[in-house]
């Protein structure tokens, strides 16, 4: 009774113990599962642990440099940002007109449809990517369709290519953007579109000057959320993805499960986390807090 | 009591009713000769620890035999594939797999027991082993059978649609060069994903060591396979270029031996009876030499029921199980040859012709320093 | 003017049809009679059949789902420390921390992946249902977080210190006042948290062991292995049914806590 009492008194006054006790577990359990593994991935990319799976404290830069001096991964890398970068602009025009449509043009039923766009996405990117690659498919639905129509002379072949690839992702992604667009569009200010139209401005004009600016953050969130998970992506090239479409995921997966060269593979994998972390807080200096809301 | 199993073991492999009605009578004759030799199957007695866990690159086994050695022996199986030796190396090199058998190619025993994470084989166990032809016992990846036991072997070549390729596919220089096959069957050639093979038949065809990882060499490979890259359908593994080969999506494919056969002689993993021959598909080991390999039991470091593994191990290699196992997988379990159907067993794509055998390159494992070399270059490919 | 109209309607339904056709595409054809997934010539459950009858499916969702269970309640607990002590009180570093939050979200999956498959081989650690159940929390919790935080923006002290007053204790307070009241924010965050460990595929696909597969995995390596398939048709739908089935009771479920 005693001690757990004083005890207790002691946690009641002392803010920092309380936010202590409250952080230490779940700090903890992330420190070791996730903090760790990356600084283990840092130690081989510096060179710091040898065949032995010893550390050695000697940092050396030579896997760095050699990655940084391979004219393949910097291709393979630039093809990365070409598909994502693609990906992106395609979810956005897109998504824009959907997002646009559904919050400005639909009065009764924005609720409903904004929920119907959602539902396909409940199922799990790896069911979506495949029922996409059934469409793609030689023999596919689509296929029969088209040559029954005589809409073209044989099937369309799609599948392990470039076109493949970017139209599974924009479907895989198109949500990411949709989203956070919707939820900017809504909390515009009805009223300054208004005020707009009473002064004169056209409806084009509205949008332009406007509407479109103040987007913007929706547009960047949208961004960031479809651009920064496509760089990285490794599903969809192996699933649908010929030898052209050799992206960063499947690099690293080469170096660590192919090559079995940790030390590469660290290094790749640090350089990446590294540009992807740039990203991000490019973006969060740019918008601020608000930027991370959603 | 035995006869009864063995109709059992018949009974499982042959599964339904296949369908090839006109091989009835060499299945009755099949039949007739398991009985014969029923007593020669020597089953473990003794009791065995409840569980198994077994690696095995996929559609390499009669799974009805698996099944039913698990249920006589009262070992639970927990059998799981892999699609390519990077995984089974993965996992296998941790010494903590979990697995207690597990099948893997030559230069993988070599790099595995070299990292000591295999367990030794205890030939004692496994009395079976006298079934095998002196040829496959001792190889020179693993001298006096101290961690793998064989369990198939065979070559990389080339895999072509005979009856729309014209001329005979005979060398590499035929998918190398544009005025032979690789030009006048644009499109619809296809070399291996596994950059070991593709790099080995490069380097072949340039008359180097495949296994070479001097920058010259691999400098020129990549170089010949850039230039042979806009030609073709793409770079295929097994189930693709199967499919394709089939399908008559690919007219030329570089592949293993035993997907040819199995493409040429088509049944189900379970079953044995063959529903019918394709006539259009031949398989060539290209003249100027290729790789062989050799597929190998092995017991990972942390097994832990080495009894059954062993035990597992022998009873593949009895000689009818092994004959079972050709005929379902179309891989040759040396064994087994004398068992297997006379059509399959002088069938030179699935046994190897001895003296071809000889004449082949074999890889060998290499360092990670080498491997990322290789990766490099590879990549490059990838990349260009 | 309704010319932009009209062309924005039909855009929206066009985009509408591109989302929706593959999957019911998909679905349609998971019940063809034939091997053919391009036309349909009798309906019939042969496809479900094997499915069905097929063990490892149902390990797998097994699996899937008591992986699910354990990662939801520990992310959970984790998560909600985690989140009332960023959302109560102010410390230095606060901002630090909550960058340390939201980096598992960012970081590429295969990265983060491949990070934890080193480590688990780097301390001899043998893959299993933990190492998977490991690193499925390890993500989990910052998503858990984010949302509960989100939710517990607005929430009002002012509840709990009149209990206080009244004399109850920090466990009364908590268990009697504040968790009935974080309810909502506790559901949605669980719900999230199990729908992320469930469909998971890259972490698992390394993080695994022997023998333990989830339905993501199945699906995976069939559709690796021998691309679109009748069979894989009938799996990714009877995969898709539960996706769905559990989406509807979690959009029941927060439509009945938002009243």
């Amino acid at each position: 009774m005693g001690f757990s009492d004083t005890l207790l008194k002691h946690i009641r006054r002392n803010v920092t113990v309380k936010v202590s006790l409250l952080l230490i577990p779940p700090l903890l359990f992330l420190a070791i599962w996730f903090y760790a593994p990356f600084f283990i991935v840092g130690l081989y990319s510096f060179d710091m642990i040898n065949i032995q799976r010893e550390i050695v404290f000697k940092p050396s830069l030579i896997h760095y440099l050699r990655v940084l001096s391979w004219t393949g991964a910097m291709k393979i890398f630039l093809r990365s940002l070409y598909f994502a970068g693609v990906t992106v602009i395609l979810c956005l025009l897109i998504g824009y007109p959907v997002a646009y449509y559904i919050s400005f043009k639909m009065k009764k039923y924005k609720d409903l449809f904004i929920v119907l766009f959602i539902i396909p996405f409940w199922v799990s990117f790896l069911l979506r990517t495949y029922a996409m690659m059934s469409i793609l498919d030689e023999r596919s639905f689509l296929n029969v369709l088209l040559t029954s129509l005589k809409l073209i002379d044989s099937p369309i072949r799609i599948m392990y290519t470039d076109t493949a690839v970017i139209l599974v992702m924009v479907y895989d992604y198109l949500v990411m953007m949709v989203l956070p667009l919707y939820a900017n569009l809504e909390k515009l200010d009805k009223t300054l579109l208004e005020a707009a139209y009473t002064l004169g401005a056209s409806p084009v004009k509205t949008f332009l000057k406007i509407t479109l600016p103040l987007s913007m953050p929706g547009i960047m969130a949208g961004f960031l959320l479809v651009f920064i998970p496509a760089v990285g992506e490794f599903v969809i090239p192996e699933l649908v993805g010929g030898p052209n479409n050799y992206m960063v995921g499947n690099l690293i997966y080469e170096f660590f499960m192919g090559a079995r060269h940790w030390w590469i593979g660290s290094a790749l994998s640090m350089l990446f986390i590294v540009f992807i972390l740039s990203l991000v807080i490019t973006y969060v200096r740019k918008m601020g807090e608000r930027g991370l809301a959603f | 009591m035995l006869k009864i199993m063995v109709s059992g073991v018949l009974g499982l492999a042959i599964g339904g009713v296949g369908g090839y009605f006109s091989r009835q009578s060499e299945i009755d004759s099949l039949r007739k000769e398991i009985e014969d030799l029923s007593k020669q199957i020597e089953l473990q007695t003794f009791k065995l620890e409840p569980n198994l866990n077994i690696y095995n690159w996929t559609y390499y086994i009669n799974r009805n035999l698996v099944d039913w050695w698990a249920k006589e022996n009262g070992v639970s199986i927990v059998y799981d594939t892999f699609e390519s030796l990077d995984e089974v190396v993965a996992k296998l090199q941790t010494g903590t797999s979990g697995y207690d058998l597990a099948v893997v190619s030559d230069s993988v025993v070599q790099e595995l027991a070299n990292m000591r994470v295999l367990e030794p084989i205890d030939l004692k166990k496994i009395p079976n082993f006298k079934h095998i032809p002196e040829k496959f016992k001792n190889p020179y990846y693993d001298p006096g059978n101290k961690y793998s036991v064989i369990y198939s072997y065979g070559t990389t070549g080339l895999g072509w649609n005979n009856q729309e390729v014209a001329p005979e596919v005979t060398a590499w220089a035929d998918v190398f060069e544009v005025d032979r096959h690789l030009g006048k069957y644009k499109g619809k050639i296809t070399m291996h994903t596994d950059s070991i093979e593709t790099f080995g038949a490069a380097l072949i065809y340039l008359g180097r060591d495949p296994t070479s990882t001097k920058d010259e060499d691999l400098r020129e490979a990549v170089e010949l396979l850039k230039k042979q890259k806009p030609y073709l359908a793409g770079y295929a593994s097994t189930e693709e270029y199967m499919a394709g080969l089939e399908a008559g999506r690919f007219l030329i494919s570089h592949a293993y031996n035993g997907d040819i056969a199995g493409i040429i002689y088509a049944s189900d993993e379970r079953e044995i009876i063959i529903t019918k021959k394709l006539e259009y598909i031949s398989y060539t080991v290209p003249e100027e030499g290729a790789l062989a390999w050799a597929d190998n039991f092995v017991i990972p470091k942390g097994a832990k029921n080495i009894e059954a593994a062993h035990a597992f191990i022998n009873f593949i290699l009895d000689p009818v199980v092994s004959a079972i196992c050709t005929m379902t997988v179309k891989y040759p379990f040396p064994a087994g040859k004398d068992y297997v159907p006379e059509e399959l067993r002088k069938d030179p794509v699935i046994f190897t012709p001895e003296e071809l055998l000889d004449k082949l390159y074999w890889t060998r494992p290499f360092t990670p320093e080498e491997r990322a070399k290789r990766a490099e270059y590879w990549l490059e490919l990838m990349a260009a | 003017m309704k010319g932009t109209n009209l062309f924005l309607k039909i855009f929206t339904i066009l985009v509408f049809l591109f989302l929706y056709s593959p999957i019911i595409v998909m679905v349609v054809f998971s019940f063809n009679e034939s091997k053919s997934i391009g036309v349909f010539t009798n309906f019939s459950l042969r496809w479900y059949e094997k499915v069905i009858n097929n063990p490892e499916v149902w390990k797998a969702l097994f699996n899937s789902f008591w992986v699910g269970a354990v990662v939801t309640i520990v992310s959970l607990i984790l998560g909600l420390m985690m989140a009332m002590a960023v959302t109560r009180y102010n410390f230095s570093g606060k901002s630090i921390l909550e960058s340390l939050i939201l980096i598992p979200v960012i970081i590429p999956e295969i990265a983060e992946a491949l990070s934890l498959l080193i480590m688990y081989i780097f301390l001899n650690i043998p893959l299993g249902p933990v190492t998977v159940i490991i690193g499925h929390v390890a993500f989990c919790i910052s998503y858990v977080t984010i949302v509960m935080r989100a939710r517990m923006a607005g929430y009002d002290r002012s509840i709990e210190e009149a209990a206080r007053t009244l004399g109850a204790n920090e466990f009364q307070t908590f268990f009697k006042i504040t968790l009935p009241t974080l309810y909502p924010a506790i559901l949605a965050a669980g719900l999230l948290a199990f729908t992320l460990s469930f469909d998971d595929l890259i972490k698992t696909l390394f993080t695994t062991g022997p023998g333990f597969k989830t339905l993501p995995l199945v699906v995976w390596s069939s559709a690796a292995r021998g691309g679109v398939s009748p069979e894989l048709n009938s799996l990714s739908s009877f995969a898709l049914s539960i996706s769905f089935l559990f989406a509807v009771f979690r959009l029941r479920v927060e439509r009945r806590l938002e009243r």
